[in-house]
């Protein structure tokens, strides 16, 4: 009895260890198509995702962009709906809405939302 | 299991009213102005009321409930918070109930082992569950204050950032949340698991911990899935507390399910047994000091008695009391 124990949790377990290879194997696979992006002239009139989408979920588009760009460096690219392609990149944001220097801060200080974004990044009100 | 069921159902279907209402009706401004205020209203008529139908009652007999030597001859140790004698000692004894639950910390439990033997130990579980629900709930209310002030105090910051500082998720997850769930979870398990308090628990033991589960899950829901506009709600609530009616904007039909429940909670509270809040100040047994052999304490049902002094005794028959040879004090 127990010894058919032993043999069905090392069935299992060996299924789980295979599952997982061929998930691994599989995302590996994928071939980088992506090219890097290019820095064509941006086109300032909309954002990557519609204007109520962002006022609700900026903050986890941003976490999205920081940890694929952390793993994909340079292949981290965008597409937006209307087949616009962007660098994951603090840059690209900043690249319209650093215009305006306070246009993370007016919101979140009404709202009081403490992002930890300064904490590394330069924050638009401490540049010159 | 039908009182389990019943406060479920009751307040799914709470939840579900300012959803529909919101999302098919578009009611925002019957449930983001009018139910607040009303609830809001209710809730400090009915708390104040139910405080001074409390005040008003007399206080007969000093009947303060101690387990400590009260004080006495300078040669016996008075436990001075369990037994205190004076007013400011029962007010820490009070607060020590208020913020640790004392009392709740000497609970016991009786098990019958095989023998039979009848075992009592301690069981700090309930108070802990107890204690982990309440500070949770207290730092998750004091957290709100960001929506009801432009600029909140600094030690609600403070408090909000020592709440998220594992910064799991994006907004930053708050640990309370986590907390105050796992004791709701476990305060209700505790009331079904055990036949001995399953019976004795009624649908008002129930209803009021779902109602805040609700209430904790649809403001979790808001916070980490189905997100809101939240400079919206921060508009809707600083109108709210300087009492504007304007209607509120586009905000998500969950933030309306949340308004909903805590309004619910608000109205229901002064009605309810979650008056222990107030209750626990007012509670004789508790406030008053342990001083019955030091001082008098005046029934105030006593009607005012007719006393007659012996000197004014002795004024009215002194002349015959010295005819018969009694002794007088005054001649």
């Amino acid at each position: 009895m127990r010894k058919r124990h032993i043999l069905f949790i090392g069935l299992l377990a060996a299924l789980l260890m295979a599952l997982l290879f061929s998930f691994h194997a599989g995302t590996e696979g994928e071939a980088p198509a992506s090219q890097a992006a290019q820095a064509a002239a941006v086109d300032s009139s909309s954002c990557v995702y519609p204007k109520e989408y962002m006022h609700t979920h900026h903050m986890q588009v941003l976490e999205d962009w920081k940890n694929t760009a952390a793993h994909e460096g340079p292949d981290a690219v965008h597409e937006t709906a209307d087949g616009r392609k962007l660098q994951k990149n603090l840059s690209t944001c900043l690249a319209c809405h650093g215009s305006n220097r306070y246009f993370c801060f007016s919101c979140h200080a009404y709202a009081n939302a403490q992002p930890n974004c300064w904490n590394c990044h330069i924050s638009p009100l401490e540049t010159p | 299991m039908k009182k389990v069921f019943i406060p479920l159902i009751m307040v799914a279907l709470l939840a579900l009213i300012p959803y529909v209402a919101v999302t098919y009706a578009n009611m925002s401004y019957l449930f983001g102005v009018i139910i607040p205020y009303a609830a809001a209203f209710i809730f400090v008529a009915g708390f104040l009321w139910r405080l001074f139908d409390w005040l008003r009652r007399p206080v007969p007999f000093p009947i303060v409930t101690t387990c400590g030597q009260e004080k006495s001859l300078d040669w016996v140790k008075q436990n001075h918070l369990e037994s205190p004698s004076t007013r400011f000692g029962a007010a820490v004894r009070v607060l020590s109930e208020v913020l640790f639950f004392r009392s709740l910390f000497r609970n016991t439990k009786a098990e019958l082992h095989t023998g039979p033997e009848l075992v009592y130990a301690s069981s700090k579980w309930l108070w802990m569950g107890g204690l982990a629900f309440h500070w949770s709930l207290l730092i998750i209310g004091l957290r709100h204050a960001r929506f009801f002030f432009l600029e909140p105090p600094a030690f609600i910051a403070a408090l909000e950032h020592a709440d998220s500082f594992l910064e799991l998720t994006l907004p930053a997850f708050f640990m309370t949340d986590a907390i105050v769930l796992a004791a709701l979870t476990f305060l209700v398990a505790r009331r079904i698991r055990d036949a001995k308090l399953r019976i004795i628990s009624l649908q008002t033991d129930f209803f009021p911990l779902f109602l805040i589960g609700g209430i904790v899950l649809a403001g979790m829901g808001m916070r980490y899935l189905e997100k809101v506009d939240i400079l919206s709600i921060k508009a809707l609530m600083m109108g709210l507390v300087s009492f504007s009616f304007e209607a509120p904007g586009e905000i998500g039909a969950l933030f309306f399910v949340h308004l909903f429940l805590v309004s619910m909670l608000a109205i229901y509270f002064p009605f309810s047994k979650l008056m222990h809040a107030g209750a626990i100040f007012l509670s004789p047994t508790r406030n008053l000091a342990n001083n019955s052999r030091e001082k008098l304490h005046r029934n105030p049902w006593n009607k005012p008695g007719k006393f007659r002094t012996y000197a004014e005794y002795e004024d009215e028959f002194r002349e015959k009391m010295k005819k018969a040879g009694l002794p007088v004090e005054k001649d």
